[in-house]
């Protein structure tokens, strides 16, 4: 319940930002822009659309985290409006949960908005039958964004924006890249192989939310996929909140 | 407790409750037992004591200052009662719950020092989550706050953004938040700093009305005045450590009373041997007052006045303020810690 009130109360800041309007203008601006390059693609207008519609979920829901998130906890701290909030009957953990929740519902509102730009550009054009692909396409790339918001709240209840920000960004492109990273891990001999296997392990598998090569073909995933994807954001973000919320704990608001 | 700081000069022990040594716990609403709070620094690893074995009672309903100079440990000693910081050792209890416990905060208002706020919230907004946050439901928060709002003289633009907000509005903004949800126990760092006169007087009111409704108030202040108006008891804290507790009352009490006597202008005669060193002599063109140091000597002192054919204008005595007191333990403290590091040198 009160883990609601922080959400209700950090949804209103993400939306009230003029960063996320900025960055929601800018994506509906790139979606549109991709029309006008239309005459170039040579018939691959709507695989274009998609492709960097999609992109642009991702690109610019990573920008938001950036720009908001990373900061989201440790403004909080700097600015002190978190003794306002901390010094009532409300646990840490639950004012982590608070905050992870509301920024990701302000980022699923930028993915259902773009999604819904680059679906009504394709509907305009006639591909009609690339609904279904890019609203899955669009589902993951929201949960991929729930996850990295995760590790934004992990690293803003623990470090100063900046820190924080490369921390997230470093996370994401391991995480892009974790499938390679696991592949060296098989090559690579000895500690050197573990220690990438761990590696892997620990950053968030985010190739998995990736489908935006199929959406761009118009083909759409299995439940099997959808549901493995959303279990493992679930699973890893409530690992990442578990994770700041015991580290969180013991600190200290001077 | 520290009794080495409480000295044998028939003050109350630090911290207990003066005509009430064994007080039952629960009857108190504050309660701290060595309560200690150290930092260590980052780079050189050298530790700072911040708190060091508070030992403080605050009984149900009373109304405590807290006093003591910057750094003395005044806002370490609200923020650990609030769980904004974690003791280093001792324990405390709010209205009987240890403060460990996230529910201890459930019957307390907190008002940081300086409070700071969201400021893309508008008055209504952010009333309506601190209510929310203190367990007030929905619709519930919703009318508190607006009554709240009214009672604090923001009622008329509810919905006028926090950035907006001159620094008066922001403290009532922040006492109500701490009172919507009629707490128990209201702890206040530093309520009336930087509010003009107008504003002192608001948050003074508050002050009061809520002591009328048998809230407990446990508050820092730098404006000795206003504590000597609102409180039943204070605690000077210095240096970290609880050096007194006692009614303004017993404080001021206690000290010597002065006398100033004014009167029409007096020849320049030295007092009788007996009043030298007691009093001091002020001339002004058409008036000399003397400032006598010892009440009980007053007699002897008018006497020799109309001796010497003085025409006594006014006599009154001079309390000393609590300010004046405050700055004396202050001293005194100072004097004592130079005192120690002799010795241990």
């Amino acid at each position: 319940m009160k883990a609601a009130a922080i959400a209700r109360n950090t949804f209103r800041e993400a939306t009230r930002d003029r960063a996320l309007t900025g960055v929601l203008v800018a994506g509906v601006a790139l979606i549109l822009a991709t029309q006008a390059l239309g005459a170039l693609a040579l018939g691959e207008e709507s695989r274009l659309t998609v492709d960097l519609g999609l992109s642009a979920i991702s690109g610019f829901g990573l920008l938001v985290i950036v720009l908001v998130g990373t900061s989201l906890v440790a403004k909080e701290i700097e600015r002190r409006t978190i003794f306002n909030l901390l010094s009532r009957p409300i646990g840490r953990p639950a004012y982590l949960l608070g905050k992870w929740l509301g920024l990701s519902s302000a980022l699923w509102v930028v993915v259902a908005v773009l999604g819904l730009v680059v679906w009504l550009m394709l509907e305009v054009r006639g591909h009609g039958g690339y609904g279904p692909a890019v609203a899955e396409a669009a589902y993951l790339a929201g949960l991929e964004l729930t996850v990295v918001t995760g590790l934004a709240v992990l690293f803003s209840a623990l470090s100063t924006p900046v820190l924080s920000t490369l921390y997230t960004v470093g996370f994401y492109c391991a995480g892009q890249w974790s499938w390679d990273l696991r592949d060296f891990a098989e090559r690579a001999p000895g500690a050197l192989g573990v220690t990438l296997r761990v590696a892997a392990d620990l950053v968030p598998n985010l190739p998995i939310f990736n489908m935006r090569a199929l959406a761009a073909h118009g083909q759409v995933t299995t439940p099997f996929h959808l549901g493995l994807a959303t279990l493992y954001a679930l699973v890893y973000c409530g690992c990442v909140l578990a994770l700041a919320a015991a580290a969180f704990e013991s600190r200290d608001f001077k | 407790m520290r009794t080495s700081a409480a000295p044998a000069s028939g003050w109350p022990t630090p911290g207990r409750l003066p005509d009430a040594p064994d007080h039952p716990p629960e009857a108190l609403a504050i309660r701290t037992a060595g309560l200690s709070k150290s930092y260590r620094h980052n780079w050189t690893g050298r530790i700072v004591t911040g708190l060091d074995e508070l030992n403080l009672e605050v009984r149900l309903g009373e109304v405590m200052g807290y006093l003591g100079p910057n750094g003395a440990g005044k806002t370490t000693t609200l923020k650990l009662l609030t769980g904004l910081l974690k003791p280093t050792r001792g324990d405390a209890w709010l209205m009987g719950v240890p403060i460990q416990q996230v529910s201890s905060r459930r019957r307390i208002g907190f008002l940081p020092e300086q409070p700071y706020f969201y400021e893309y919230l508008n008055g209504m907004e952010y009333l309506e989550l601190a209510g929310q946050l203190s367990g007030l439901a929905g619709q519930e928060a919703h009318q508190q706050a607006r009554g709240w709002l009214g009672r604090v003289g923001l009622g008329e633009r509810p919905r006028l953004v926090l950035r907006k907000y001159s620094k008066g509005m922001l403290q009532r903004l922040g006492l109500a938040a701490a009172l919507l949800h009629q707490p128990d126990v209201l702890i206040l760092d530093e309520p009336m700093s930087g509010l003009d006169p107008f504003g002192r007087r608001d948050v003074r009111d508050l002050i009061l009305e809520q002591r009328e409704r048998g809230t407990t108030v446990l508050f820092s202040s730098h404006i000795l005045p206003d504590v000597e108006i609102l409180c039943d008891r204070v605690a000077i804290i210095l240096g970290g450590r609880l050096t007194r507790v006692a009614t303004v009352g017993q404080l001021v009490g206690a000290s010597h009373q002065q006398v100033e006597i004014r009167c029409t202008v007096v020849p320049p005669f030295a007092p009788e041997p007996g009043l030298v060193g007691t009093v001091e002599r002020r001339d002004r063109p058409h008036e000399t007052s003397f400032l006598l140091h010892d009440d009980t000597r007053l007699g002897e002192m008018l006497a020799w006045l109309l001796r010497v054919g003085a025409q006594v204008r006014a006599v009154t005595p001079q309390r000393a303020t609590l300010e004046e007191l405050f700055l004396a333990t202050a001293a005194r403290a100072d004097a004592d810690g130079h005192a120690d590091e002799r010795r241990s040198a």
